[in-house]
């Protein structure tokens, strides 16, 4: 046990304090302050014996918490002795884990639109009913087939979940519909890339330069495509990022007050993680004059990236006062409550 | 090159797109198959799309071929001379109403197969429905109309017309190739389709035995280019469409393959697979179980084990994807993976060994995405090329397909002492993870990704290569499970057996 002797010297000390009065004859003061003397001394002695006995954790600071101990052992004689010693072993008996160091960050989920989307084609359990291999392969494909009359975007993640699917046949059929989807917008890329290339690229002559101009715009759009549609991950997804942004900044160079194109340089940086980049972006699209409605939705998904939270709720507060679009309303109203 | 001739043989093989024409897996089998019996006399028939999409032999025709004769399907479909008006054979155009209605009923096969063999015997050479009755009799115009007015969802006659047509007038060729054949004792197809059905028009003629090795699966690999194609139309409007069907004409190439397959399996015994998925498949489709048998694929050790030698002391950081250059084997994954492969290893580069002309618009999308993803100095298209001057110089084999079977290429690169990244697709799991415990225990021979996951296979890809110590454990692990499992011996010996089974029958008048 760590230095026992504290615990002796006090057990001690505060025999002395009531009985060793008895030496000094007749005097009360003299008795009283023999008492008091001794009993502080044997508190503090036992203060130091019991915090080598609490878990670190509470030993910090160590000046009050010693001032604490000694002081409920001098305020409550004998019986503040043996509150001290007693809350100590129950401490040590039944302490919890040590407290997290911090607060643990979780990954926001991912905004479900497939689950989500009101109205028109009902999707909702489109994705749990395509992952149920026990479900028959025919009404699984028929499902599957279903997906080519939805929106690349919604479609996408669904056909990839189950690219992993024990049945082969919708496998295959997954895979083949991704395939179109994906070659369609390459061979797109790839015309565009020579019609690029013919005009030289950046080295357009101004005769060339309309031509090159529309291509790269063509460009941009078509490998923000691939990403919008969620047909490209990983490393190729930030190849794609790249090659967009490329294009998009060579037509602002020659068109710095094309307003959507800002807007798209915007969602870009945004997409790369560069908020603050994309954040001045967006504000130069609104000065350029598109409506807010269109940027807004954007510029408070930002704020909220940063964890800027409140500009978040102010800036879908502004948003509510426009025309905003219909799918939009929800998001406003979780916003703005009232 | 020399095309022999002659009047009879033991064993006609026939050959759909493949052998000696094409280069790959099946036709490597093939030859092998061909040299391992030098005392049987082969004949091959060769059936191919049209001659244009062929540019001479790959292989050189073994001494033991006899007979090498070949027939394009789509070649000379349009008439020669202006059609005259005819009336149909009344009789003969019944019974083809009645096996359709079978077909659309779904009736048992058995009986499916009656109604066929008495369409099939009319649709040979001097039969009572010939092709010209098809194409252009009164009788057949009516059943066009009649079938297309009850069952076809889709609007356009015109489409409708075409697709029956197209689908069925290779048919009437391959009953004139099966009147002409030379006479052989045993007949052998590599495939259901137009080459099973020959076989199976043959075995109804002339009662020849009749054998079925499979690799892949015709209908399942015709389902997937089905699924694939953008040149079969679909006219519905939004009012017209069921949106969980496919379009009512791939449906009907669907359908029309699938039935080519059941006719083939009812004819063929033995039914031969290459492992046990395969093999429930074909009885999925309609095989009899009891015909149905596994015969895997096997290579040859003296061949491939010198190479392990030649092979420098350190990795080189070279992945190469040795395959035909076709959607089947999903090159655009494996280009895609190489963009993420290089961002992590600089120094790595992906070679893809593989002749380009059975799908030059393929091939040239995936030159476009090795432009389009910046990787022109680092992936390099080789061209055919011998694996035995391949292998030495890679440090891992890649296999991005979406459909396999048993993929020679991955036992030659194991026997060669070079780990494979494979995707999950027929056997690939097997032959690089081990299928019993015993086969487990010997370790991984490389790694397994999803289909086109390009990001999952770059990673396993980096992994081994950075790993020289697993690296070397899964080149271990493979020369012993080739070692064990996979050599061509095992795999002559069974197929021995099949040809004396077959041949023995054919004595008898099968």
């Amino acid at each position: 046990m760590p230095n026992a002797q504290f615990a002796v010297y006090a057990f001690l000390l505060e025999i002395a304090a009531w009985f060793g009065g008895d030496t000094l004859g007749d005097h009360a003061d003299a008795h009283l302050l023999w008492y008091l003397v001794l009993h502080g001394a044997a508190s503090l002695l036992l203060a130091s014996f019991a915090i080598l006995l609490l878990p670190p954790a509470l030993t910090r600071p160590r000046r009050p918490v010693m001032l604490l101990l000694a002081g409920c052992s001098y305020a409550v004689p004998v019986l503040g002795f043996l509150g001290v010693l007693g809350g100590i072993f129950i401490l040590r008996g039944y302490r919890a884990g040590p407290p997290s160091p911090s607060f643990e960050s979780v990954e926001l989920p991912d905004f479900d639109p497939h689950q989500h989307t009101p109205g028109g084609f009902r999707q909702s359990g489109l994705r749990a009913f395509l992952s149920n291999a026990s479900a028959p392969t025919a009404s699984r494909m028929g499902a599957l087939v279903a997906l080519q009359y939805v929106s690349g975007r919604v479609a996408t993640p669904l056909l990839r979940d189950v690219l992993a699917d024990p049945s082969e046949d919708i496998r295959l059929l997954a895979y083949g519909m991704l395939d179109n989807q994906e070659k369609r917008i390459n061979q797109a890329i790839d015309e565009e890339l020579g019609k690029f290339g013919t005009c030289q690229g950046e080295a357009a002559t101004p005769a060339q330069r309309p031509t090159m101009l529309a291509a790269a715009r063509r460009l941009s759009d078509l490998y923000w495509e691939l990403i919008y549609q969620h047909l490209v991950q990983g490393d190729l997804r930030r190849h794609a990022l790249a090659e967009s942004l490329k294009y998009c900044r060579i037509v602002l160079r020659h068109e710095p007050y094309d307003a959507a194109l800002m807007l798209r340089h915007g969602r870009l940086l945004h997409a790369n993680s560069q908020l603050e980049d994309a954040a001045e972006a967006y504000y130069k699209a609104l000065a350029l004059g598109l409506p807010a409605t269109r940027v807004l939705p954007y510029l408070a998904e930002l704020r909220f990236d940063q964890g800027a939270h409140a500009d978040a709720r102010r800036l879908m507060n502004d948003l509510s006062i426009w025309a905003a679009l219909p799918r939009l309303h929800p998001v406003i109203q979780y916003w703005n409550p009232q | 090159m020399k095309r022999p001739t002659a009047r009879e043989a033991d064993i006609a093989l026939l050959l759909e797109g493949t052998f000696p024409y094409v280069s790959g897996g099946v036709s490597s089998w093939v030859n092998q198959i061909i040299r391992a019996y030098p005392e049987y006399r082969f004949a091959l028939v060769f059936l191919g799309s049209r001659r244009e999409d062929y540019n001479g032999f790959r292989y050189e025709l073994p001494a033991n071929v006899v007979h090498f004769e070949e027939h394009f399907l789509y070649d000379d479909l349009p008439a020669r001379e202006k059609p005259r008006a005819r009336a149909g054979d009344e009789p003969a155009f019944e019974a083809a109403a009645c096996l359709h209605e079978k077909f659309t009923s779904g009736a048992p096969l058995p009986e499916a197969m009656q109604a066929f063999k008495s369409v099939a015997h009319a649709m040979m050479p001097g039969g009572q429905l010939p092709l010209d009755d098809f194409l252009h009799s009164k009788r057949s115009w009516e059943i066009v109309c009649d079938r297309y007015r009850k069952y076809c969802t889709d609007p356009s006659f015109v489409d409708y017309f075409w697709t029956v047509r197209i689908m069925h007038a290779p048919l009437w060729k391959l009953a004139k190739v099966a009147n002409g054949l030379l006479e052989v004792k045993v007949l052998h197809t590599i495939s259901t389709g137009y080459a099973g059905f020959l076989g199976t028009l043959l075995h109804q003629q002339r009662g020849t035995p009749l054998i079925l090795s499979e690799h892949g699966i015709y209908t399942k690999e015709r389902k997937i280019d089905l699924f694939k194609s953008e040149w079969i139309r679909d006219n519905r409007n939004v009012f017209q469409r069921d949106p969980t069907e496919l379009s009512y004409f791939r449906q009907m190439w669907i359908n029309f393959f699938e039935w080519m397959g059941r006719f083939c399996y009812e004819a063929a015994d033995p039914i031969i697979a290459l492992y046990e998925q395969n093999r429930l498949r074909q009885i999925a489709d309609g095989a009899r179980p009891e015909r149905t048998t596994n015969i895997p694929n096997g290579i040859s050790l003296q061949r491939f084990a010198p190479l392990r030698a030649a092979r420098p002391e350190k990795v080189p950081p070279v992945l190469c994807l040795i395959g035909r250059i076709v959607p089947i084997k999903d090159i655009k994954t494996f280009i895609r993976a190489m963009r993420s492969i290089v961002n992590q290893l600089p120094e790595a580069e992906g070679w893809i060994a593989g002749p380009e002309d059975e799908d030059p618009a393929y091939a040239l999308e995936c030159r476009n995405l090795v432009q389009s993803l910046g990787l022109q100095d680092k992936v390099r298209f080789l061209g055919f090329q011998k694996v035995d001057d391949l292998l030495p110089k890679i440090g891992l084999t890649v296999l991005s397909s979406i459909s396999e079977a048993l993929p020679l290429v991955i036992l030659e690169a194991c026997a060669a002492g070079v780990p494979s990244i494979s995707t999950d697709v027929g056997s690939c799991r097997q032959l690089i993870e081990g299928l019993g415990d015993d086969d487990r225990a010997l370790g991984a021979a490389g790694a397994v990704c999803n289909i086109a996951d390009p990001q999952g296979l770059a990673d396993a890809a980096v992994a081994l290569l950075r790993d020289e110590t697993r690296w070397q454990a899964a080149s271990r692990a493979g020369i012993a499970r080739v070692e064990r499992y996979y050599t061509d011996d095992l795999m002559f010996g069974r197929y021995r057996t099949v040809y004396e089974q077959a041949l023995a029958r054919a004595g008898k008048g099968d």
